[in-house]
């Protein structure tokens, strides 16, 4: 019997039933597990954060004590050597791992959640509303956004919780435009027609219809903005305006900024830190895209 | 009985940025009743999609419609606020566009989007919405429905994502089925099944159709009615077999003319029938006259058609309409 002769819907139950799918979230997993590089990412980033977390318990070594002569070069003294004030460059990068991607995380968090808001509504919405928060988008756009960070963590203080929301509100402006322009792209196909013509809530076809379609973009644009965030916090740092009560990674490179000939450990060791990050964090990016992707998901 | 749509005089117009009101659709009035199919012909430009999308409430920005009235089953559509209008969309009048390709969302499978309309609409729970798709799915004819219940759409061909689409649009019963060239993108065989496909559910659901589409071939098969659109004018309007067999207004004839008609056997042996064309192109919006829109293109055009406005249309006794001033003369 067919389904429309039943008025009140289904009169009997059909067997067998539908067999339950793979679920979605664990044929991602697998489509990611094909990716190397996304599981060298994957390594590397929590090898970084395990070191991070875990290596102030295992390594007492305070980053702000001095513990040797200055510039004593990688050895017995010092794993990684000590900067020009004697300080261990080992315990920084243990230490500093923490502030350095928290600050990442968190920017990037503040840069993605408002960007996509305001770049929802501007692509959904269009007209006025669009015009008014295009303009407020191309006001921050047209801030240097380094020197407005600057003249924030100035203004507010030198905390790591000035400089994260200086970061976010520098950053967010790209952000907003990207979603933007992906709202517009996809706004006019016929997918989200049809699911308007089926009765869909605005609100529904903004974040159940759009907003993943609109997702590839996003996410890479999401790494790239923890990477950035990292970048901007050292070069914050070292310009001078990161906070000194804080080892990271980025005020290691800018205190010792001027020692670079005299050792180059001082520098080296930390830049390298940052390099594996954002590097990590940009491979994850990558694989993760691919992976909600289901036009590359393999049928197994 | 009360047609299930009827449109009455209704006008659509693009808004132009100078203020301007660009007349698109001008004085179209046609009705449907409960099981029955109208089609809307006419060249690419004519306006017959805005018509559709004019019902469901869609019209792109800047489109707006300025006089009319659409009635769904007795309920106005177009003074309906927002949350009536969306209970009624997917409900009780549903569309069916013409790219299966691009119409189903590729990030969810198509069971998933089956499912969604059952539980917006019907407030199903994830179990009892399942099972109506898989009985849907299995309704439209889709072979192993159990699994491709599960399927992505890109993991289909597109006459099965129609028949997806078809599942979906029918998915609660709607009263209306819009269907905006539901084969165009598919290739022969598959449209013949899928207009199959929709005859014989709409005798089992009873589901007025407005079929949209330039296949004649189409029309004669499944609908009852027809209105021919040009210009975003209705220029003829009646039974769909009455208007195949006896076209009267220039433009339906030469429409006819355009069709291809395959010859087997003795008749294929002689020299083959020139295939007609109507000359030069649908007046582009805003540059459509007030006199008689086909005018420039019609080789029976006279003092009388260049002297009067568009004519109205006029009813002979079986219903049959035309808006032609010399259709006597020509037919």
């Amino acid at each position: 019997m067919s389904v429309f002769e039943a008025s009140g819907g289904i009169s009997k139950p059909i067997a067998p039933g539908p067999k339950p799918a793979a679920s979605p979230g664990r044929a991602a997993l697998r489509q990611y597990l094909y990716s190397l590089s996304g599981i060298a990412g994957a390594v590397i980033l929590l090898l970084l954060v395990a070191m991070t977390l875990f290596g102030p318990l295992i390594y007492h070594v305070d980053p702000l004590d001095i513990v040797a002569a200055p510039f004593t070069p990688p050895g017995s003294d010092a794993l990684l050597g000590t900067d020009y004030l004697g300080r261990d460059v080992l315990a920084g990068i243990v230490y500093g791992g923490k502030a350095t991607l928290t600050v990442g995380a968190i920017a990037a968090l503040i840069t993605i959640v408002i960007g996509v808001t305001v770049g929802t509504i501007s692509g959904y919405f269009g007209g006025a509303a669009d015009t008014a928060l295009v303009k407020v988008i191309e006001f921050f756009q047209i801030l240097p956004p380094l020197l407005f960070a600057m003249v924030l963590v100035t203004l507010f203080g030198q905390t790591l919780t000035t400089i994260t929301i200086a970061i976010g509100a520098v950053s967010w402006p790209s952000a907003a435009r990207l979603t933007r322009a992906e709202f517009l792209r996809l706004r006019g196909l016929d997918y989200v027609k049809s699911s308007r013509a089926a009765g869909a809530t605005d609100r529904h076809v903004m974040l159940r219809v759009i907003l993943p379609n609109a997702l590839p973009p996003i996410i890479i644009a999401a790494t790239l903005a923890i990477g950035v965030a990292i970048l901007f916090e050292s070069g914050l740092s070292f310009l001078g305006l990161g906070d000194p009560n804080t080892m990271s990674w980025g005020l290691m490179i800018g205190q010792n900024r001027n020692y670079v000939l005299d050792g180059w450990w001082t520098v080296v060791f930390p830049g390298t830190a940052i390099f594996l990050a954002v590097l990590a964090i940009s491979l994850v990016g990558d694989g993760f895209n691919d992976a909600i992707n289901p036009r590359l998901r393999r049928r197994i | 009985m009360a047609p299930v749509l009827s449109v009455e005089s209704l006008n659509v117009g693009l808004r132009a940025t100078n203020g301007v009101t660009i007349p698109v659709l001008e004085n179209l009035s046609f009705s449907v009743e409960q099981g029955k199919t109208i089609a809307l012909v006419g060249e690419s430009g004519c306006g017959k999609s805005m018509t559709a999308l004019a019902i469901m409430r869609l019209l792109p920005e800047a489109f707006v419609v300025s006089s009319g009235q659409i009635m769904l089953d007795g309920e106005d559509v177009l003074a309906a606020p927002m949350p009536r209008l969306r209970s009624l969309r997917g409900n009780r009048m549903s569309m069916i566009f013409q790219e299966p390709m691009t119409a189903l969302n590729p990030l969810y499978t198509v069971g998933d989007q089956i499912a969604e309309v059952l539980r917006l609409h019907r407030g199903l729970g994830r179990k009892d919405a399942a099972e109506q798709t898989l009985a849907l799915l299995k309704a439209v004819q889709i072979p192993a429905a159990a699994e491709r219940i599960n399927a992505y759409p890109h993991q289909m061909s597109g006459g099965m994502r129609q028949r997806v689409m078809i599942a979906m649009a029918l998915a609660c019963k709607p009263k209306l089925l819009i269907a905006d060239e539901p084969t165009t993108a598919l290739d022969v065989t598959v449209q013949a099944q899928i207009f199959d496909l929709l005859s014989r559910l709409q005798d089992q659901t009873e589901t007025a159709i407005v079929l949209i589409t330039h296949d004649l071939g189409a029309v004669s098969e499944l609908a009852d009615d027809v209105a021919v659109l040009y210009a975003g004018r209705c220029i003829e309007r009646g039974r769909a077999h009455e208007v195949i067999e006896r076209p009267r207004h220039p433009y339906t004839r030469g429409l006819m003319a355009c069709v291809p008609h395959l010859r087997l056997g003795g008749e294929a042996s002689g020299a083959p029938a020139d295939l007609d064309e109507i000359p030069r192109m649908v007046p582009p919006l805003g540059e459509r006259d007030a006199a008689c829109a086909f005018l420039p293109r019609c080789v029976f055009a006279d003092e009388i058609c260049r002297s009067q406005l568009q004519p109205p249309l006029q009813a002979d006794d079986g219903g049959h309409c035309v808006s032609c001033w010399r259709w006597k003369e020509v037919a």
